[in-house]
């Protein structure tokens, strides 16, 4: 194999890394947003639910939920499955795991407004929505960014966990590559491109955080 | 029986407590137009509670309060009820509160401040409610920081923004919620001089503060409470100069540092 | 945050496209696809060529089925430790990937044996290794869920000589077991022999050797699920096409394992 078939061959499946990236946290950062909701509600039900959903997003490998998350509508239902299902499994799987890391994000960010902060919303008549999204959310993505940060790198590099579906990206690609060479350097290359992409998001995060922080 | 104007702010036999510990206890307050009345007494005596009652903060176990003739509140059976929160967001309309620790919105800037809630709440055009809001800014002295964000001010100009804030909504009643303890000694004058400009206006105000000096020469009427009950009220001479031994411990404990 | 969202947004549109990519060639396992679930790093029955695409002795043989039945074939790569949930829950039709029928004839429907295969013993030759018991104190190295690794656990095979060993330890792939053969931390991995050739001349001759004695010897089938002996006949039957017109003795020459195939 030449090393510019390698090099295709991996972006082909940095392709498909990308879109678990960018899928997992197009779902899981409004889904956060609703179960840390529910891990602040004032129903005792609502909250012991996502109290447990949490802990065992948080407790249990990610890998065993994305089996679990692929195989349950077999094992459980008898539903055949089919390919179509492999890759949306995957993005369900990564998010509803991320959907409950970030849901604790939210409400650090949350909790640490201000008390007088809901109340002067209130005493100047801005409605519960409005309160949240116009007073309480803007402050609380500032506060959240560097947590969210951490978590949104880890995710770049979590992607290669879908290789548990057989899903084959970057890393799955680089160690099939790896095989048929029966070398390493397929390795090195699928390295450099997870850190490429990981300088990336880190610039782009570094440009939001200088943009927020001018208060 | 002589036809009474209707009082701006009515409050009558309020109860609270919080847990076993009573902290309002059977208070009653009515302030007319225009009137200035200051609420003073040692801390925990229930000043703070009582101002958080009137605005709705806090809500009351027993007692009536209504402004302007409108219930907010009333007695049945023996349990105060609260109005239905569309009657509620109509009252809440005709007061406003700073507080002191200012709580302005710190993403904002000191216009935005000003702004957003009559835009966004009261739907008021955006070129109007710009041209008041500069108007008051400039009115508290600050028509230059309208485009700076509050952390870049000084404790002083951050209250007058937030007086200004409160003042954008064009409230019928003005409650202040120790509006200058959170402030460095030499900055208390400013928001004071501001207050006090607004006295001057006829403003209807209610001021829970700790500036002796201040309320006497501002106030119509005084309130001096400990232990959840008014124990004077007057005039500032009358409440000064009363003998009654836990106001004179009150303010001997303050003219002695 | 709008930019942010906006970000999202586009990549979403890429998202789509990936549908695509993850169940690789993405077809649904209707009547005219014929979806084979193989081990992609498994030179020389599936792996990926030079030029990018899956190929092997397997793969080929699959794709001679599908021409004669006109079936679209589908070659999903899949985790050796999956394969049973993966044929189970119907993501697959069968498993084609040097699957060794010894150990698991119950386990699944079985197709003619197809290959002789051997599981064997590769060391590195400066490790001075020559026989069995030259194992003896040493570290093993043998892929997870594999069939070597069966012959080593199995009281009737092989589980004696395992016994002799300081370890076996199991790895994932044979790519990283031969890294660590190479830095001495196994002495020695346990294979089949067609991979063990693969990579043997991969890598040199010179470095490593496959050791004369064989731990056993066994055959290569695909692997159905116990219900669907109707496509496994047809396999079946297809099979026995190829080895008539000559195409499954062309295969076996151009991967190196014409000693090996056993197709009567």
């Amino acid at each position: 194999m030449t090393f510019h078939v390698i090099l295709t061959e991996l972006l082909n499946g940095m392709l498909l890394t990308v879109g678990i990236f960018a899928l997992t946290l197009l779902f899981s950062m409004p889904l956060g947003f609703l179960v840390s909701f529910g891990r602040m509600s004032k129903q005792p039900v609502i909250r012991l639910i996502t109290q447990f959903y949490i802990s065992v997003m948080r407790g249990t490998p990610l890998m065993l939920q994305l089996m679990v998350v692929y195989f349950l509508p077999w094992y459980l239902f008898k539903i055949p499955l089919s390919s179509f299902w492999r890759f949306p499994a995957i993005i369900l799987g990564f998010t509803i795991n991320y959907a409950a890391y970030f849901a604790e994000i939210y409400r650090s960010g949350i909790e640490a407004i201000p008390k007088g902060q809901y109340e002067a919303a209130k005493l100047l008549g801005y409605s519960r929505s409005q309160t949240f999204l116009r007073i309480i959310l803007p402050q609380v993505c500032k506060i959240i960014l560097p947590a969210a940060t951490n978590e949104i790198i880890t995710l770049v590099k979590d992607t290669s966990l879908a290789y548990t579906l057989s899903c084959i990206e970057m890393f799955s690609v680089a160690k099939q590559i790896a095989a048929a060479e029966t070398s390493m350097v397929p390795f090195a290359v699928a390295a450099l491109f997870y850190y490429i992409f990981n300088l990336l998001v880190s610039f782009v995060m570094n440009r939001i955080e200088k943009q927020m922080s001018y208060y | 029986m002589e036809m009474q104007e209707v009082p701006y702010l009515e409050m009558n036999h309020v109860r609270k407590s919080f847990g076993s510990l009573e902290v309002l206890r059977d208070i009653s307050l009515t302030v007319q137009q225009g009137e200035v009345v200051s609420i003073i007494g040692p801390s925990g005596s229930g000043k703070s509670t009582l101002l958080r009652c009137a605005t709705l903060l806090e809500t009351m176990d027993e007692g009536t309060l209504s402004y302007l003739g409108k219930s907010a509140a009333i007695m049945e059976n023996g349990c105060t009820v609260y109005a239905k929160p569309a009657e509620l967001d109509e009252i809440k309309r005709s007061f406003g509160l700073v507080f002191q620790s200012f709580h302005l919105f710190p993403h904002y800037s000191v216009l935005k401040n000003l702004i957003d809630a009559p835009i966004h709440v009261q739907k008021r055009p955006k070129e109007e409610a710009v041209a008041e809001a500069m108007a008051l800014l400039e009115q508290m002295g600050l028509a230059d920081k309208a485009d700076a964000y509050p952390h870049q001010l000084s404790g002083g100009q951050q209250q007058r923004v937030a007086i200004a804030r409160a003042l954008a909504l064009k409230p019928e009643v003005l409650f202040f919620d120790e509006p200058t303890s959170a402030l460095d000694p030499e900055l208390t004058g400013e928001v004071l001089k501001v207050i006090k400009e607004l006295a001057e206006a006829h403003m209807t105000m209610i001021i829970v503060t700790h500036e002796m000096e201040f309320a006497r020469k501002v106030s119509d009427r005084i309130l001096f409470m400990d232990k959840g009950y008014v124990v004077v009220e007057g005039t500032p001479e009358t409440v000064f100069r009363s003998q009654n031994g836990r106001i004179q411990e009150f303010l001997g404990k303050l003219q002695q540092p | 945050m709008k930019k942010k969202l906006c970000t999202l947004l586009s990549a979403l549109s890429l998202g789509a496209l990936m549908l695509s990519g993850c169940g690789n060639q993405g077809a649904g396992n209707d009547a005219d696809t014929f979806v084979v679930g193989f081990d992609a790093e498994y030179p020389p029955y599936g792996y990926m060529d030079d030029n990018g695409e899956y190929t092997g002795f397997d793969l080929e043989l699959a794709q001679a089925v599908c021409d004669l039945e006109g079936w679209t074939l589908v070659k999903q790569p899949i985790v050796w430790d999956s394969k049973d949930n993966e044929l189970n829950s119907g993501s697959i039709d069968c498993i084609w990937s040097g699957f060794t029928i010894d150990g698991r004839e119950d386990d699944y429907a079985w197709s003619v044996p197809y290959v002789d295969n051997s599981q064997v013993i590769v060391v590195a030759v400066k490790s001075g290794i020559t026989d069995f018991s030259g194992l003896e104190g040493k570290v093993v190295g043998v892929q997870a869920a594999s069939a070597a690794l069966a012959v080593l656990e199995d009281e009737e095979q092989q589980k004696a000589l395992a016994d002799t060993f300081q370890n076996l330890q199991e790895f994932a792939d044979y790519n990283t077991a031969f890294a660590e053969l190479e830095a001495g931390s196994v002495d020695a991995i346990a294979m089949d022999i067609g991979v063990a050739q693969y990579q043997l001349e991969s890598r040199g001759n010179d470095n490593f050797m496959i050791l004369d004695e064989h731990l056993n010897s066994e055959q290569y089938g695909i692997g159905f699920a116990l219900d669907n002996t109707e496509l496994r006949d047809t396999v079946n039957a297809d099979l026995q096409k190829l080895k008539e017109d000559g195409t499954f003795d062309e295969l076996a020459e151009k991967y190196g394992l014409s000693d090996m195939v056993c197709l009567e």
